[in-house]
């Protein structure tokens, strides 16, 4: 047996492709069998010799090519061998097309994959034992610019393409739709078929420009175009059908059960490159041509906390564009329902006077909880949807049932809850609770409108629980103010901040008074020196306001009074210190009791002090002498006594009767008390009526001073304004603290006016007067 | 590593590495194709035992290169007659054997060699008279007198 392959005369061609052909016909009809080295080299060295031939017997057909004579050499052989390829590639191609007519649907399939495998497999072989052919004479004719020439891998894809393909295409794609079309029928199918069909499909697209690069092209008109218009008819019958079978709920269930069966179906065997055609189609088909059907639903669903229903609804309508806008709209609407019957119910089961603050506020919170964490699970936290419950809750918050006296009620109330966290009581909340809580007051606080009547209330409450020395934790104060802060910046927050100072100053000032003392003062004095503190603040941050009743200090405490006051302007001269009795306080010792050896310690107000004080010379007193001695005004001297009768610490004559002129007041020497100290500094709960409504009023006038400082400022950089522009910046300046009404706007600027901050230009316009 | 055995077209056996012997194409693709078949002769029918050597020899010491680069025009061995050192030794060889290597080259496809014996004789002809050529090369004036004078007409431009 020879070592080497025996090869053609490489001069003459017929014997030449009789020996390709032979070994060509092996490689594309029995590869299986195996192919030996001599086989191959033997033909890419057929194919050689051939090329490289000095004079090859042309055939006549061909021979026409070679009008520079032989001799030249510039010509390249392998024209010929590149033509009887394509005959012989045709002719298999006839064969199996012929072939394919007694196949159909799945056995078609099969046929098909079966030979396109086995024909690119060949035409892999091909290629290469053709390369010298590929390198030389293809090269240079597509070098020249001829259109139609390929190489040899390529050439088999396009007569592929012309010689079987656009024959049989339609019918392998049929078979591929019936095949899907089982599949979406819930039968099983081989997947991997319809992955290889694609494959083929998308092989056959050539860029006519550029054979190295494929396209799409093939793909899409033949596989995806059809497969789009089937998978449309398909799911256009199947929902119709379905929603009339079936409620909405199911069929959403339905839609997006088929939406994701067809996204896994792109990923297991379809071109990646369908994705978005076929959501397109699908989407189109299950969700838009049903969204009125959905939309309609959304209310009942949103009625029964259908949470899961929900989600559905909004996962499906948020493909589709515009899909969502109607949800929004209801879904806001609803809210804002929700939220007014939910006030609506506690202000009907509670008296206006009555509603606690806690009741209000947690009532809000319900409501907000609740559709924020449906906007959470359901809607994704869709900014969209997040911004409709935002709407919904500002108008609930702000306009309800309680507030329909004043829109001011809820900022008031909801002060007044963060009042009831803050001060120090027997159900303390712990610590990490209480947090939460402040949180949640924050939450609230957001959607307020009337921001700087939270602010009123807010300090007014926290003056007292500093002065009063009853806020349950520093901490917590500071907190809230941070996050206050956080809110609506350092000038909300401002005095609050100085309040805290205020408090650090005056322990500072206690301690360098106590020093004071002890330096200046002999032992006698220090001795008697009643045992005292004070708190110095400032009164333009404090909303404290001086009392309103004459006051007589009573005599042992003016040493101290005068002591202090000396102190205080040595230290700080030209500063005028207003005493605020009606906040002070201070412990008595009282041994008039027979009942106990230990004398009681009452806790009193600076009034009743004074009033109890009186006792330790006469044990009797009519109501003229101790208004009188004291010159309180009877608004302050009838609840003081009343408190006194309460407790029986004084019994009042005509028994049983209301204080005031015409009584007499006498010490009970037979009082007792479980406690030894006794509490009888109580807040009397009309003092508190009024005092809200006084921060009503002040509220009215604080608003005025910052519209008009609105005004000014714009005015001061702006020199010149049309009157209507003005109105609308101030609106923007002032917004966040409350929604300023346009004729009070106007009212300030006509006060402005005539104060000549401001003058009148023509055409409506106004002007700064420096 | 595995090495397969070359026969050349006088029947001589010889061993070398695969990936020496993958620096020409039809080999690399061949073994992918057919499949390696240890201890069987692959026979190259169109080259001969002291060409084949000469192969090779070139082939061992380029082993290492790297793959050229996929686009051809930019491709600077393409655009100047430079060899490095090693393959102008290499290639002072008589010149018979160098047309061989170059056919040789050109069969088993091994472009960077094909490259550097093309480079070789175009330095030979670099500077030279086409009668200096006609000597070098041992080549015949086929032209009549007539033709040779159009052809110069012809190509007056590029020699300014």
């Amino acid at each position: 047996m020879p070592l080497h392959p025996q090869t053609p005369n490489r001069e003459d061609l017929e014997q030449t492709w009789q020996y390709l052909e032979n070994g060509i016909s092996k490689i594309m009809n029995d590869l299986q069998q195996g192919m030996d080295m001599k086989a191959y080299m033997g033909i890419y060295t057929a194919v050689h010799n051939f090329c490289t031939s000095q004079k090859a017997v042309n055939s006549s057909s061909t021979s026409l090519h070679h009008q520079g004579g032989v001799h030249r050499g510039a010509h390249l052989l392998g024209e010929d061998l590149y033509n009887n390829l394509i005959h012989y590639l045709t002719a298999h191609l006839a064969g199996l097309k012929e072939q394919s007519g007694q196949f159909a649907d799945e056995a078609l399939l099969g046929f098909y994959i079966r030979e396109w495998d086995r024909y690119t497999t060949a035409a892999k072989y091909i290629n290469h034992l053709f390369r010298y052919l590929n390198r030389h004479w293809v090269k240079r004719e597509m070098d020249e610019g001829k259109k139609n020439i390929y190489d040899v891998y390529t050439l088999h894809l396009v007569r592929w393409k012309l010689d079987l393909f656009d024959s049989v295409q339609k019918n392998v794609m049929d078979g591929v739709l019936k095949l899907v079309e089982k599949q979406r029928n819930g039968e099983t199918i081989e997947t991997a078929m319809v992955k290889s069909i694609v494959d083929s499909f998308v092989s056959l697209g050539l860029d006519e420009n550029d054979s190295s690069k494929s396209t799409l092209d093939v793909y899409r008109e033949f596989f995806e175009k059809p497969f789009l218009e089937i998978t449309n008819v398909y799911y256009q019958l199947e929902s119709k059908q379905f929603v009339a079978e079936n409620s909405v709920v199911e069929y959403m269930k339905k839609a997006e059960t088929r939406l994701s069966e067809e996204e896994g179906r792109v990923h297991v065997y379809l071109h990646p490159d369908i994705m978005i055609p076929l959501m397109k189609t699908c989407q189109r088909v299950l969700i838009q041509e049903h969204k009125t059907l959905l939309h309609d639903e959304f209310q009942v669903l949103l009625n029964n906390d259908r949470q899961d229903d929900l989600k559905r609804m909004y996962n499906l309508l948020s493909r589709i564009t515009e899909g969502l806008e109607p949800l929004r709209t209801k879904f806001e609407a609803h809210v804002r329902k929700a939220g007014l019957e939910a006030i609506e119910k506690v202000a009907n089961e509670n008296a206006d006077d009555n509603l606690e603050p806690k009741v209000y506020v947690d009532a809000l919170l319900e409501v907000h909880e609740k559709y924020s964490s449906l906007v959470k699970i359901a809607f994704k936290e869709d900014t969209e949807f997040v911004r409709s419950l935002d709407n919904a809750c500002r108008e609930f918050v702000n306009r309800n049932k309680v507030c329909k006296a004043a829109s001011s009620k809820s900022p008031e109330l909801l002060a007044k809850y963060a009042d009831s966290l803050l001060k120090k009581s027997a159900k303390a909340a712990e610590e990490a609770d209480l947090e939460s809580k402040l949180d949640s007051i924050m939450t609230v606080f957001k959607y307020v409108e009337d921001k700087d009547v939270f602010q009123k209330f807010y300090s007014r409450m926290l003056a007292k629980r500093l002065v009063h020395a009853t806020s349950a934790s520093d901490d917590a104060e500071t907190s809230m103010i941070g996050k206050l802060k956080d809110a609506c910046g350092f000038e909300y927050t401002n005095k609050l901040q100085r309040m805290f100072q205020d408090m650090q100053i005056s322990k500072d000032l206690n301690d360098s008074y106590k020093e004071w003392m002890n330096n200046t003062l002999d032992e006698e004095s220090l001795k008697t020196a009643v045992d005292f503190s004070i708190q110095v603040l400032g009164t333009s941050f404090w909303p404290l306001t001086p009392p309103n009743t004459p006051f007589n200090i009573p005599q042992v405490i003016t040493k101290t009074y005068d002591r202090f006051q000396t102190f205080y302007f040595q230290k700080h001269s030209g500063r005028k210190l207003n005493w605020l009795w009606h906040l002070c306080k201070g412990d008595v010792k009282a041994t008039f009791a027979k009942s106990s050896k230990v004398p009681f310690t009452f806790h009193v107000s600076t009034y009743q002090m004074a009033i109890l004080l009186m006792f330790n010379d006469a044990t009797s007193y009519t109501y003229e002498d101790i208004e009188s001695t004291t010159s309180l005004s009877r608004d302050y001297l009838d609840p003081s006594l009343g408190v006194f009768i309460k407790a029986k610490v004084l019994n009042i004559e005509p028994a049983s009767s209301k204080v005031g002129p015409g009584t007499t007041l006498t010490l009970n020497t037979d009082f007792k008390s479980k406690k030894i100290r006794v509490n009888l500094n109580m807040a009397v709960r009309a003092e508190q009526k009024q005092e809200t409504e006084d921060t009503h009023k002040t509220i009215e006038e604080d608003r005025k001073l910052l519209m008009q400082s609105a005004i000014v400022r714009i005015m001061k950089s702006r020199k010149k304004l049309k009157h209507a522009v003005l109105v609308l910046e101030t609106i923007a300046q002032i917004k966040s603290r409350f929604t300023p009404k346009v004729p009070d706007i106007k009212k300030c600027i006509d006060i402005l006016l005539e104060k000549e901050y401001l003058e009148r230009l023509d055409g409506d316009r106004l002007g700064y007067l420096a | 590593m595995s090495q397969i055995i070359l026969l050349s077209s006088d029947n001589v056996e010889m061993k070398v590495d695969k990936e020496v012997a993958e620096r020409s194409i039809l080999i690399k693709n061949m073994l992918e194709d057919v499949g390696e078949t240890p201890d069987q002769a692959i026979p190259i029918p169109n080259v001969n035992e002291g060409v084949l050597r000469k192969v090779i020899e070139w082939c061992e010491h380029h082993r290492n290169d790297p793959p050229p680069p996929a686009d051809e025009d930019s491709d600077s061995r393409k655009k100047s007659t430079d060899i490095e050192e090693w393959d102008q030794k290499f290639m002072q060889v008589d010149q018979e054997m160098l047309f061989e290597i170059i056919l040789a080259a050109n069969y088993l496809d091994i472009k960077p060699l094909l490259d550097v014996g093309c480079k070789t004789v175009a330095n030979m002809i670099k500077g030279k008279s086409p009668e200096e050529i006609r000597k070098t090369f041992n080549i015949q004036n086929d032209f009549t007198p007539e033709e040779e004078d159009q052809i110069r007409r012809e190509n007056e431009w590029a020699e300014e």
